[in-house]
């Protein structure tokens, strides 16, 4: 079943000039699609109208159920006195009322999504003293518990050492598995070329396809221009300048 | 005990105590919201914004807390528009009206209206006077500041939080932000005629400020800001009454020396 399906999608922020046009992919149950650009070339605007934040200027652009969002965890705000278990009970707020208390059963499902991620023994630890890779994980058991069947994940690596990488990397593999879909915005072409399709933005759709068709020294090119450095004959590296 | 019990003797005294305990309550579970989303200047801001509007209320004939609304919203919107082209700093802009505000306020109170005496009030507060309807305002502010933090607490910690997945998360994000700023509005109006307009923060920052610095908790922040508002709100008001002061001012200087505390204590921790 399409999770997703963009046709000629055009969207932006102001409602009338378009910042991503010319869309057209989609997203298969169990599928990982491998978002990359250059900054400012659209893969925070596509994951935003995928939410529903942003309006469908022209095309049209389906998704099955709600998506939840996984932002860098350095967005969050590191200074708030919540414990990982609070910020993964954010989870549960759409489906419970907002003058209800969140029962035991919602603490025993974001305690086994804590316990999903490798972090059972740190719910009751302040969100902002784990690594960036223990909260992104923290993340991702949120999302878990909205019980979404799409997980848009916005440069899930950034600020992540490799050990962490290594088991970020699997916990998506496990969803993956699992049937669930995933949209994976990166700055990294080794981590895209481990997912089922790659999608290349740079304003507009550079690409869509497997690994091996879409990341061509031709494509990169396109997708990075000056951004591009190429090490080599096979290798090709790109300056990541993260945003803040 | 006798010293603590003896000035709520005076009826004056049991209502200025009955509008700080209400206050506190409202200060304490606002100003957790207040510290958290970093609101602290805008609240400050606000609460001077109502000065011009005071000075022309009684002249004028409108109720006070009217006219300090209209003064808020004035303000609020002459922010919106200085930001509007985005060639000015929030803080720049804040500071600017705050300015304005308060000379605006000054010339009408001097040369306009020759306010006189009366300037100190509205500027500082007073225990004298406080009226059934400054009680029922208290009152009827606390009474949101319960029900917003039980419906919205949640809306506005995941904002708070993690803005961008705010949406995502299902709570209403634009609507909790808009309702946040008119209830600041109105725990600004409700502490007015107590501690006056310059001085709103000692009940609706400070404290809240102060719980932070202990708290692991978000139980810990609201339940600590309520409890400290409580303290320095009648502490200040007994200290009030026997010096002869405003109490704005006597709930400010006991406020900033509990602060001074709590950030020793946290550095000694």
């Amino acid at each position: 079943m399409s999770l997703v399906e963009a046709r000629d999608l055009a969207t932006g922020y102001d409602g009338l000039r378009a910042a991503l046009r010319g869309v057209t992919f989609t997203v298969q149950e169990g599928q990982a699609i491998a978002v990359l650009g250059p900054n400012g070339g659209g893969k925070t605007t596509l994951l935003r109208v995928l939410l529903g934040e942003l309006a469908v200027l022209a095309g049209t652009c389906t998704v099955a159920g709600r998506a939840a969002y996984v932002a860098q965890s350095g967005r969050a705000r590191l200074d708030f006195p919540v414990s990982a278990l609070d910020v993964v009970l954010m989870g549960a707020y759409a489906r419970t009322s907002p003058w209800r208390r969140l029962g035991r059963a919602e603490r025993a499902r974001a305690t086994a999504m804590l316990d999903r991620v490798g972090l059972a023994g740190r719910a009751g630890e302040r969100f902002g003293t784990l690594s960036g890779g223990q909260r992104q994980r923290v993340l991702i058991a949120r999302a878990l518990l909205q019980d979404a069947p799409l997980l848009l994940l916005d440069e899930p690596f950034t600020g992540v050492d490799r050990a962490s990488e290594a088991e970020l990397l699997a916990i998506l593999d496990e969803l993956r598995a699992e049937g669930r879909g995933l949209l994976v915005s990166t700055h990294d072409i080794e981590h895209a070329r481990r997912w089922d399709r790659v999608l290349c933005l740079n304003g507009v759709q550079i690409a869509f396809g497997p690994p091996g068709e879409a990341l061509t020294p031709q494509i990169l090119h396109a997708t990075y221009g000056e951004e591009l450095v190429t090490l080599g004959e096979e290798t090709v590296a790109v300056h990541a300048h993260h945003h803040d | 005990m006798d010293a603590l019990v003896d000035p709520f003797s005076a009826p004056y005294m049991q209502r200025a105590l009955l509008a700080v305990v209400l206050l506190a309550v409202a200060g304490g579970l606002f100003g957790a919201w207040i510290a958290l989303r970093r609101l602290a200047f805008f609240t400050h801001a606000v609460g001077t914004a109502t000065f011009p509007g005071l000075v022309v209320a009684g002249p004028a004939g409108i109720a006070a807390p009217v006219a300090a609304l209209g003064a808020a919203a004035l303000y609020t919107a002459g922010l919106a528009r200085l930001l509007r082209d985005g060639r000015l700093a929030s803080d720049a802009a804040t500071g600017l009206m705050l300015v304005a505000a308060l000379a605006i306020g000054s010339i009408l109170a001097g040369d306009v209206f020759e306010s006189g005496a009366e300037v100190d009030r509205l500027l500082f507060g007073t225990l004298l006077g406080l009226s059934d309807g400054d009680l029922w305002l208290a009152g009827a502010v606390a009474a949101l500041a319960v029900g917003c933090t039980a419906v919205l607490g949640r809306t506005w910690l995941a904002t708070g939080f993690d803005p961008g997945a705010a949406r995502s998360l299902g709570v209403p994000a634009a609507l909790g932000d808009w309702l946040l700023l008119a209830m600041l509005a109105l725990a600004v109006v409700a502490a007015l005629p107590c501690v006056g307009a310059l001085l709103v923060s000692t009940l609706l920052v400070v404290p809240s400020a102060t719980a932070r610095l202990l708290a692991g908790s978000m139980r810990g922040l609201l339940a600590g800001g309520v409890a400290l508002a409580l303290a320095e709100g009648v502490g200040g008001l007994l200290a009030a009454d026997e010096l002869n002061l405003p109490p704005g001012p006597a709930i400010a200087v006991l406020g900033g020396a509990v602060f001074g505390l709590a950030a020793l204590a946290r550095r000694l921790r």
